[in-house]
């Protein structure tokens, strides 16, 4: 899990530009919107797009988004649930 | 249909940005593609905002920040922005992926911020600017029209204090694609070299530049723009000088009274002919200037000229980088630019002393 996590932490930086944060700099319990990274609408569409280009996952139902993105632990954690 | 120019913003791949230089150090390049100096972005572009802009949106709004506060106006009454290849390493971006994904999992950015009215909406997103906004994308004509519409707009009342730019990007792909229809010269060519090489195609350049025209006249403004005339391909010589003549005749000038006369030569012995002979023949009383080994060949170059004539006229000096020959005049009341892109796209400005 901790490997998935910083992973998907320079996937995140990569997709989304944060050039000024780096992995340790992100919290894996810290919310990833509002709060914590700061991150807004076209970024959940970016890690929609990240999800399913890297790791063949879709997430069909879009109410599921605020849950999934809740937090890098809790990204990592669909990711682990749902690779195929 | 006249303006005085009150602040100037500009990145070029020389040290213009936010400085009052005006070339007194000039950096040499010995490669065929220039590329910009470009400042910190910190002091100008919230971090947040700035992670999902390419490098012409962060130089658009840097010069015309700078232009802003060299200005002292705050909030113009109207953005004009001209641009031939709009935000091209984002489209280039958006491209690449739909051809590398094979049309799926495309993201929204690179599209967002590809379109070619990104950088004057930015501009205005960032002063919360609801005036008028229009960006021209007209190939080597895009600067010059939002230049007639800032003239327009302030004739008819219907503005004081237009922004009006310029800016076009070089990327590595737009350049390889451009070689192949022989834009740029085949062997390395040193700048301060451009126009003695007597070979086919130019240097590649980019840049961004913003101008603040205003109705009012002040005592620090730079210069007075008087005119601007287009001239689509012209067909001889005489057109180009008959169109002259009557630009020149409008305002009550004559070809000798122009002091110095700015040329777009670009090295590229293909199209320098049209203004070795104008040096020759029609302005042979002027000092010649010459700016494109400075900056390169692109589209909106005619912005980069600008700042050298308005700069020109607020000195009273030309740079002896840039000067063409000996002549030299002790005032410096008048000044012509005259530059063209690749041949079709030609203009002409008229500046003057305030």
């Amino acid at each position: 899990m901790e490997e998935l996590i910083n992973k998907l932490k320079g996937e995140i930086i990569e997709q989304l530009n944060l050039e000024d944060v780096k992995k340790e700099d992100i919290d894996n319990d810290a919310p990833l919107f509002g709060e914590g990274l700061g991150l807004d609408s076209i970024d959940a569409l970016e890690l929609i797009v990240l999800l399913e280009k890297n790791y063949g996952i879709k997430v069909a139902n879009p109410a599921d988004g605020k849950k999934i993105f809740q937090s890098i632990r809790t990204m990592a954690q669909y990711i682990q649930d749902n690779k195929k | 249909m006249e303006a005085y120019i009150k602040g100037i913003g500009i990145i070029s791949p020389q040290k213009t940005f936010d400085t009052k230089d005006f070339l007194s150090d000039v950096v040499e390049y010995d490669t065929n593609s220039l590329r910009c100096i470009e400042p910190s972005y910190r002091d100008y572009l919230n971090p947040t905002l700035a992670r999902r802009m390419g490098r012409i949106i962060k130089m658009g709004i840097a010069a015309s920040s700078v232009c802003f506060k060299d200005s002292g106006i705050a909030m113009p009454d109207a953005i004009m922005t001209g641009t031939a290849l709009g935000c091209l390493e984002d489209t280039e971006k958006f491209l690449l992926a739909i051809i590398e994904n094979d049309e799926q999992f495309l993201t929204p950015t690179s599209f967002v911020q590809s379109t070619h009215n990104t950088v004057s909406a930015q501009i205005a997103l960032q002063l919360k600017c609801m005036n008028y906004n229009f960006t021209y994308v007209h190939k080597g004509f895009s600067f010059e029209s939002s230049v007639l519409d800032g003239l327009m707009t302030i004739a008819e009342g219907n503005g004081k204090n237009i922004l009006v730019g310029g800016h076009d990007e070089m990327t590595d792909k737009y350049y390889r694609v451009c070689d192949r229809v022989n834009y740029w010269k085949k062997e390395t060519t040193p700048t301060m070299e451009l126009i003695k090489s007597k070979t086919e195609g130019s240097i590649a350049g980019e840049g961004a530049a913003f101008f603040m025209l205003s109705a009012d006249k002040s005592e620090k403004d730079y210069a007075k723009l008087r005119s601007i005339k287009f001239i689509y391909k012209p067909e001889s010589q005489k057109e180009i000088e008959t169109r002259l003549n009557e630009m020149l005749a409008e305002k009550g000038l004559k070809p000798a009274d122009i002091d110095v006369v700015v040329y777009g030569n670009n090295g590229d012995t293909r199209y320098d002919g049209v203004y070795d002979q104008l040096r020759d023949s029609f302005f042979s009383n002027s000092t010649s200037a010459y700016f494109k080994h400075l900056c390169g060949e692109y589209q909106t170059s005619g912005s980069f000229a600008m700042w050298v004539a308005a700069n020109i006229l607020k000195t009273q000096s030309v740079p002896p980088s840039i000067l063409i020959g000996d002549k030299k005049h002790s005032q410096i009341k008048n000044v012509l630019i005259y530059n063209g892109f690749m041949g079709t796209d030609h203009a002409a400005f008229l500046l003057s002393q305030c």
